[in-house]
């Protein structure tokens, strides 16, 4: 399976309705085609437009693992560039965000404007002629958001935005809905977590219902939070995992919830009277009262977003053995007296630091260590496959431990690894 | 300017604590800190973080750092189980007068960790300590203990040991 001359790889094999093979979590050459027709072909997560308010402000990101500056132009539109000068391939904009006016090479002073286009170059009289446009910043060929959540495609041609989220922008909308204003904002900064494995895990890991009462055991016995009722018996479990296609997959906790507010630990106070008043006067008491109850949404976005309930992660492929996750609390615009509990439970959750995430990062860690066991090359993702339905809108929908998930991950996976 | 004697008890607690966060030796730690603590590790190099409005590593008050320790007390803490070989270094301490009669202690520290529990990596840690001190039944305890580490805002490895 290795070598120069070696065929190409053969998804329909490797992914198989029951079961994975290990290489795809460990071959270079899978990496190699998953950043060409995942991260470069289709719809990358890059980050939320509160994060670049004004014109100038910027953010600098991964697509795949092409460096990009996610910019605000003067004309307070959203551009995705590549951070990589036109001349020599210096990076741009080094810094994590920043404001700026113009966008300057420190290398040999090129300079270009917030959309990318080169403004000057110094000394142009070493060039006989320049064509200034056509050698401005590369930039993401297509940009598109939705409820200020911003994609980017590094190819010109494919399906839309919106074929690509399909139904799975209710998930958003879930989200983001609880919010008086129907707004979220991400202005807390992002914390960043190395993991030591394929960056596959992480979205898998996410979406997974089953392991939860054995990798934060710890957290169980010494806390009463939302997911105890999931590691209760197996027949009493009242959450679902749903596949919503095109690679979005869901844990619906919801139906396990009897009350307002148990996804944020059983919330009350006068803020909470408070949100509850600003929702119903928008939704009615019936709505308002279903989407506290309900709470935000925990789905991955395939392939890079995780709306982790009450924060958004992402998720970055740096090499075929390593990915950085990254994490921030969702603000609800209009309620900022939430802003402090929200960041209480982001790190609580997600981190190197927090309670649960660095229990799941270590069990992936030695999730790739064992796929290199090659005597054993098989996953198994079989789990529910002889209990799972479909709902009136054509959704799988299973007990919360199946892994109706990750075969909607996998699905999607072979089908854009395969597509001609 | 504190004594010399007082300069003596906070360098001991500072290396006390430090072993006893080396050699996970929990309850141990824990007992170092009154009532009120404050452990605050951000996410950020920026002095001007605050932690109501920005994310951080650990923001703990005193009932979550008591959650921090019991839950590597569990033993299927799995990113501390089996816990980290570690070894600190404290060095560049400086101990100020603050009000109410507590010692504020400023010092450098680095850390290297063995992280055991996969890939058994070697990771290096090094950052700023601020420790505020306060005497409770005349033993030195800590009320407020800050980290910025020189990596707070880079992707980093699991820190679920006590940093």
């Amino acid at each position: 399976m290795s070598g120069p001359d070696a065929a190409p790889i053969d998804y329909k094999a490797l992914v198989q309705d029951d079961r994975i093979h290990a290489c795809l979590y460990t071959d270079p050459r899978v990496f190699a085609d998953e950043m060409e027709r995942i991260f470069h072909r289709g719809w990358v997560f890059v980050g939320h437009e509160s994060e670049i308010p004004r014109p100038g402000d910027y953010v600098t990101r991964h697509v795949g693992t092409e460096p990009v500056i996610m910019v605000r132009g003067s004309d307070g539109t959203v551009a995705v560039l590549i951070n990589r000068c036109q001349h020599r391939g210096t990076m741009v904009c080094p810094a994590d965000r920043g404001q700026a006016r113009t966008l300057t090479c420190p290398y040999h002073g090129w300079t270009y404007d917030l959309g990318g286009a080169l403004l000057g170059v110094p000394y142009p009289g070493g060039y006989a002629s320049l064509d200034k446009s056509a050698n401005g910043l590369a930039r993401a060929p297509r940009v598109s958001s939705y409820r200020g959540f911003v994609w980017a495609s590094l190819s010109a041609q494919g399906i839309t935005l919106a074929e690509h989220l399909g139904p799975a922008t209710q998930l958003i909308d879930r989200s983001c809905d609880l919010s008086p204003v129907g707004e979220v904002e991400l202005t807390a900064g992002w914390v960043r977590h190395r993991c030591a494995a394929n960056w596959k895990m992480l979205p898998e890991n996410d979406s997974d219902g089953y392991h939860l009462g054995f990798v934060h055991m710890a957290l169980f016995r010494t806390i009463r939070s939302q997911y105890q009722r999931v590691v209760g018996d197996e027949k009493t479990i009242k959450a679902v995992v749903r596949d919503w296609g095109q690679g979005h997959i869901e844990i619906d906790w919801s139906p396990g919830y009897q009350g307002l507010f148990e996804w944020l630990g059983n919330a009350s106070g006068p803020a909470v009277a408070d949100f509850v008043a600003a929702l119903e006067r928008r939704d009615g008491p019936s709505i308002a009262r279903q989407r506290f109850r309900e709470g935000p949404a925990h789905a991955l976005i395939f392939p890079n977003l995780f709306l982790g309930e009450t924060n958004i992660a992402i998720v970055q492929p740096v090499s075929v053995e390593e990915c950085v996750h990254w994490h921030t609390p969702m603000f609800w615009k209009g309620v900022p007296e939430w802003n402090g509990r929200l960041l209480r439970m982001a790190e609580a959750g997600m981190g190197p630091a927090s309670f649960l995430m660095p229990d799941d990062l270590v069990i992936a860690g030695r999730n790739q260590l064992g796929l290199h066991a090659r005597t054993a090359p098989w996953l198994l993702l079989g789990r529910g496959l002889d209990r799972e339905t479909v709902d009136a809108h054509g959704r799988t929908v299973s007990h919360v431990t199946d892994e109706t998930t990750n075969r909607g991950f996998w699905r999607h996976f072979r089908t854009v690894m395969t597509a001609t | 300017m504190p004594s010399e004697t007082e300069y003596r008890a906070v360098a001991d607690f500072l290396y006390r604590e430090a072993r006893l966060a080396d050699e996970a030796r929990y309850a141990e730690w824990l007992a170092l800190w009154t009532e009120d603590g404050v452990y605050w590790v951000p996410a950020t190099t920026d002095p001007g973080a605050d932690p109501e409005r920005h994310l951080s590593h650990i923001y703990d008050n005193r009932a979550r750092i008591e959650t921090r320790v019991k839950l590597l007390q569990t033993g299927v803490r799995y990113s501390q189980e089996p816990p980290s070989l570690m070894r600190r270094l404290i060095s560049n301490i400086e101990v100020t007068e603050a009000d109410g009669g507590e010692l504020a202690a400023e010092s450098n520290f680095i850390l290297a960790e063995l992280a055991v529990q996969a890939r058994r990596e070697l990771h290096w840690w090094a950052g700023r300590l601020s420790h505020r001190l306060r005497r409770v039944d005349g033993h030195l305890k800590m009320c407020r203990k800050t980290v910025v580490l020189v990596n707070a805002a880079e992707p980093l490895p699991n820190l679920a040991f006590l940093i």
